[in-house]
């Protein structure tokens, strides 16, 4: 309870300075008058004066005020770095995070008349630390039981794969709720926003309208002896068989010896070792070095780069002396080796197709003539080049993105002793497609070489094996070919109905992992299930197919094409060739990893099916080079294409795939028939890393100046954590709750009063001569 | 009568027995082979010495090249939906046309659209009816397209042979003429009767003399209907630029004609 005065309870401050003015007025007039006469003058001073206050207390008629209110302390956010970086080793042995809840504690301690509102920022918007904290002078005792909350939900908050603190701000300028009376911001400072460069405006920036203080609290200030590879920066997009310049920025502190690093670049296979791509070595002594190391990329897609460095003795962080690199490797043109066997109708329509697409470059060798073949004139006089192939499947196979073996014999041209490596092209990433015809699958020779191994199909290798089924059939859709999207154009166009196919090779059941898009009517595999005709897989890092007729060219030239304008051919080959190149139109689904993937900590995958996929997505984990299988998560689809969080628990550092198979509802009630081949669904794949560090790892040091330059731009003051008690947080504030106004006399008294004092005014005139 | 009744059931079950049976229309790989088809117009009739023309062309070239073809060729009318069944066909004849009827000109037009070749060959190129009145008409089933000739620049002229011109039973004019769709042709034009050259009997005689320059000429004629076909199986293979610095030092190593 507080009492005070006011001159008046009623009358407006304007008022209230007018009635002053003029008894001051009147006051010095009267000094002037009695200045001019003789006589008694003090008296008349002395009672006049005394007259003209009375009058004014008759106005005004003062009043006393009674009220009661508390102290309440101002608004402080308090955004605590959650970044991983938190857990690079600190002052004195400990970590950044527990010195960051440490000076929590004490800020907690020194601000106790302030209400703090703890934010661990890192991705996205801060999430609250606690609940607000009510402190204030009358609350000591909570503020001090709130002290602890802080420092352990700071100490349990699950590290962020980002630091950015500009949106955090952002973010607590732009809050509906109360504003902050100032911002502390606990952190190393490495943060990815603001940048190194002009931090403090980026900080005014995003603080907006909202004009307070933030206060900076440094965690650490010391590098610790580490050396590492800090960045990987691609100089311009990754396109296939053309030369990449990747720089390598390779960091040193806290005095190791890193005048001669060595630096390694390699690529993570699907199996067996690494490729190395190119290595050097990098003098950082002073401080930082940056390499530039040239690869050529043959392969599209996804490639998972490791860049690791030999740090020497004595580095405190070895966990980001390697480090991971999605590169997504772009085609300026898909490159495709065409191989006929003969010249057919099947084989001008694939060709026409081909060449008539302008992101397709094709090399095409058909073989015109065998070597039993009469051209009745001399070589001069023929058009024909020989097959150049030992150049092709030897010096020149890396140059391809996909080859295609239509109706080719591997045994007369001598391509059977290229077989191997055509497999291992395929393992690294190739593509290839085996279109049959006579000189297809068993009959072309395949059957136990290595290429059989990549092929999505089984072929029976022995000596009576049967080559081909001559009866005319129209191929069958399977559950997986109506889901898939690679068909999806193709259904659009003729629907799930094709022409009528003059015979097809006999193959046998499709391998462990292949997809059965369309199948044969009646005839039946070894194992019971119906022949695949067309069948998609994978191996190693790549993809292959297998059509088992010869007759797709029926899609571009027939009566039944005529329907569709002949569209269908194209429609088909485009998203044949577009799956084998994992072109995303036709994968079954996305897989993300929004968050990345730090090794030992939790990795969400993000499943973004098609909308309309019904059914059960099996999620495969394998390692890259050994292909153990790490995970194996499952989801269920509604068909509403709604993304898809799976938790993939905490993986090893290193390179995985995630094959996600998507087995239609449908295919799942026929398990039971023994359509064994039909029963795998639509597969997609993701190729993805796991880091021990990460980004947020990679450079070591913290960075107090930027924490300075954000304080010093925004009036605020950039401390230690021993030196929180200086910080200037705002003072608390009374609000009051109840207020009692009572007039000190009523308002006769004021008025008897000045009449009184007016009346002896008057004598004392009227005794001193003055009228 | 018993009897015969059993013998009528048992042909009928014979009968649904063989349409069970899978059709073996065309054995496996011989979907894509080159069929030189005869495209008969109007009342037309495919008869006399020239119908043994297209199935020497496929003898000479499954004997000479690598590719597949049907050694009994086939013949079908403009207005049939089998003309869309392959991309190939033959239009020939000596004397004037009738003109084609509305289902014709759309038969051909949709065969031409799917990416037919179509090869017109003047039986009489000494008259030139046929030819004139085959232009006439392709004109009413493409009329934004016009022959212009084509000569040893077109790959037509090096799918197979390396050819220094074109011949048929008639020497005629060196270059060939065709409607091109892309930059390839699609309608091809001869004035040389190259099926009159091809033409063989039973007995091996040919019953069409060529002129002037005896068999060596009907060599040559062969050698251009396996370009045609070849051309007409592989598209533009031989432009393909793996082909060109090897077809340009042979060209540049032959004799000037």
């Amino acid at each position: 309870m507080t009492t005070s005065l006011a001159p008046s309870g009623d009358l407006a401050p304007s008022f209230q300075l007018l009635a002053a003015l003029l008894t001051v007025l009147g006051i010095v007039l009267l000094a002037v008058e009695l200045r001019r006469s003789r006589g008694s003058r003090i008296a008349a001073f002395a009672t006049g004066s005394l007259a003209s206050i009375g009058l004014l207390c008759a106005v005004l008629r003062p009043v006393a005020i009674q009220s009661k209110g508390s102290l309440v302390g101002p608004r402080v956010v308090v955004l605590a770095d959650a970044s991983r970086s938190i857990d690079l080793p600190g002052p004195a042995g400990k970590t950044r995070r527990e010195e960051a809840a440490r000076a929590l504690g004490e800020l907690a301690k020194h601000g106790a008349e302030v209400r703090l509102y703890g934010l661990a920022f890192g991705k996205g918007a801060p999430a609250p630390l606690t609940g607000a904290l009510a402190s204030g002078a009358a609350e000591g005792a909570a503020q001090g039981g709130a002290e602890g909350r802080l420092g352990q939900a700071l100490l349990a908050a699950r590290p962020m794969p980002r630091s950015d603190l500009a949106g955090a701000i952002e973010s607590v300028a732009r809050a509906a709720d109360e504003r902050p009376a100032a911002i502390v911001v606990i952190s190393d400072g490495r943060l990815d926003r603001p940048g190194e460069a002009q931090a403090g405006e980026a900080i005014r920036a995003a603080l907006g309208t909202l004009t307070v203080p933030v206060h900076a609290v440094s965690v650490a200030t010391e590098a610790p002896r580490d050396a590492s590879v800090r960045a990987v920066r691609a100089a311009g997009a990754a396109v296939a068989h053309q030369p990449l310049t990747l720089r390598v920025e390779i960091g040193c502190a806290g005095g190791l010896d890193c005048d001669e690093i060595p630096v390694s670049l390699r690529e993570l296979r699907e199996s067996g070792e690494p490729t190395v791509l190119a290595s050097g070595k990098a003098n950082a002594s002073s401080g930082s070095a940056t390499l530039e190391l040239e690869v050529t990329l043959d392969r599209a897609g996804a490639r998972i780069l490791e860049v690791s460095i030999d740090a020497p003795d004595g580095d405190a962080v070895p966990d980001n002396d390697t480090r991971y690199m999605t590169i997504d490797v772009a085609r300026d043109r898909v490159r495709v080796l065409h191989v006929a066997g003969r010249p057919t109708y099947d084989v001008r329509a694939l060709r026409m197709w081909l060449k008539a697409d302008a992101s397709v470059d094709v090399v095409a060798f058909f073989i015109l003539r065998t070597p039993t073949d009469d051209v009745v004139a001399p070589s001069e006089e023929l058009a024909l080049i020989p097959f150049p192939v030992d150049e092709l499947f030897s010096e020149h196979l890396p140059s391809f993105d996909a080859v295609v073996l239509q109706d080719f014999n591997a045994a007369p041209y001598g391509l059977a002793k290229h077989l191997r490596s055509l497999s291992r092209y395929v393992d690294k990433g190739g593509g290839l497609i085996m279109v049959g015809g006579p000189d297809a699958f068993v009959p072309g020779n395949y059957a136990g070489t290595p290429l059989a191994e990549v092929l999505p199909v089984e072929l029976d290798r022995g000596a009576d094996a049967e080559g081909a089924d001559v009866a005319s059939f129209v191929p069958r859709t399977t559950e997986a070919g109506r889901a898939a999207p690679v068909l999806g154009p193709l259904r659009d166009l003729i629907g799930e109905q094709w022409p009528e196919m003059p015979g097809a090779n006999v193959v046998g059941d499709a391998r462990p992992g292949a997809t059965v898009l369309l199948e044969h009517p009646t005839r039946r595999t070894p194992k019971g299930g119906p022949m695949p005709i067309l069948a998609l897989g994978e191996h190693g890092s790549g993809r292959t197919i297998a059509l088992a007729i010869d007759g797709s060219h029926r899609l571009l030239f027939s009566a039944f094409a005529a329907n569709a304008a002949g569209r269908a051919h194209g429609a088909f080959w485009d998203a044949m060739l577009g799956w084998l190149m994992r072109d995303p139109r036709f994968e079954p689904a996305v897989v993300e990893l929004a968050d990345g993937c730090i090794a030992g900590e939790d990795t969400t995958l993000t499943l973004r099916p098609l909308p309309g996929q019904k059914g059960d997505a099996k999620i495969t984990i394998r390692k890259l080079g050994t292909g153990e299988e790490a995970r194996a998560l499952s989801a269920r689809l509604d068909g509403k294409g709604e993304p898809l969080s799976l938790d993939a628990g905490k993986l090893q550092p290193g390179g995985y795939s995630a094959t996600v198979e998507i087995v239609p509802s449908e295919a799942g009630a026929a398990t039971s028939d023994g359509a064994a081949s039909a029963q795998r669904g639509p597969t997609t794949r993701r190729d993805f890393a796991c880091e021990r560090g990460g980004d947020e790892w990679a450079d070591t040091r913290p960075d107090p100046e930027r924490l300075a330059a954000i304080a010093a731009a925004t009036g605020g003051k950039s401390v230690t954590v021993d030196q929180i008690g200086s910080l200037p947080l705002p003072a608390a504030t009374q609000i009051a709750a109840e207020r009692r106004v009572s007039p000190l006399l009523p308002p006769w008294a004021w008025t008897l009063g000045a009449a009184m004092l007016v009346g002896a005014h008057w004598i004392v005139r009227r005794r001193g001569g003055l009228s | 009568m018993r009897a015969r009744v059993s013998s009528v059931l048992l042909v009928l079950v014979a009968v649904l027995l063989v349409a069970l049976v899978p059709r073996p229309s065309r054995a496996f790989g011989e979907e894509g082979a080159f069929n030189p088809r005869i495209l008969l117009t109007g009342t037309a009739r495919w008869e006399g010495a020239r119908t043994t023309g297209p199935a020497r062309w496929s003898e000479e070239l499954t004997r000479r090249t690598s590719a597949p073809a049907r050694l009994s060729p086939t013949t079908v009318r403009a207005d049939a939906p089998a003309l869309l069944a392959e991309p190939f066909a033959i239009w020939g004849g000596e004397d004037d046309v009738p003109a084609l009827t509305e289902r014709e000109v759309l038969g051909i037009r949709r065969f031409l659209a799917l990416g037919g070749v179509l090869f017109v060959d003047d039986f009489a190129p000494e008259s030139g009816t046929f030819g004139k009145a085959a232009r006439r008409e392709l004109a009413r089933v493409l009329p934004d397209g016009a022959p212009i000739p084509i000569g040893t620049e077109n790959v037509l002229f090096r799918s197979f042979y390396l050819l220094r011109r074109a011949v048929g039973r008639v020497e005629g004019e060196p270059k060939l003429e065709a409607i091109l769709r892309g930059g390839v042709p699609q309608v091809i034009f001869a004035k040389h009767d190259v099926l009159g050259a091809l033409a063989r009997a039973a007995n091996g005689t040919h019953p069409f003399v060529v002129v002037p320059n005896g068999e060596p000429q009907r060599e040559q004629a062969a050698r251009l209907a396996v370009n045609v076909a070849m051309f007409v199986l592989c598209s533009n293979y031989k432009d393909d630029q793996v082909h060109a610095p090897f077809l340009m030092r042979r060209r540049a190593s032959e004799p000037s004609p």
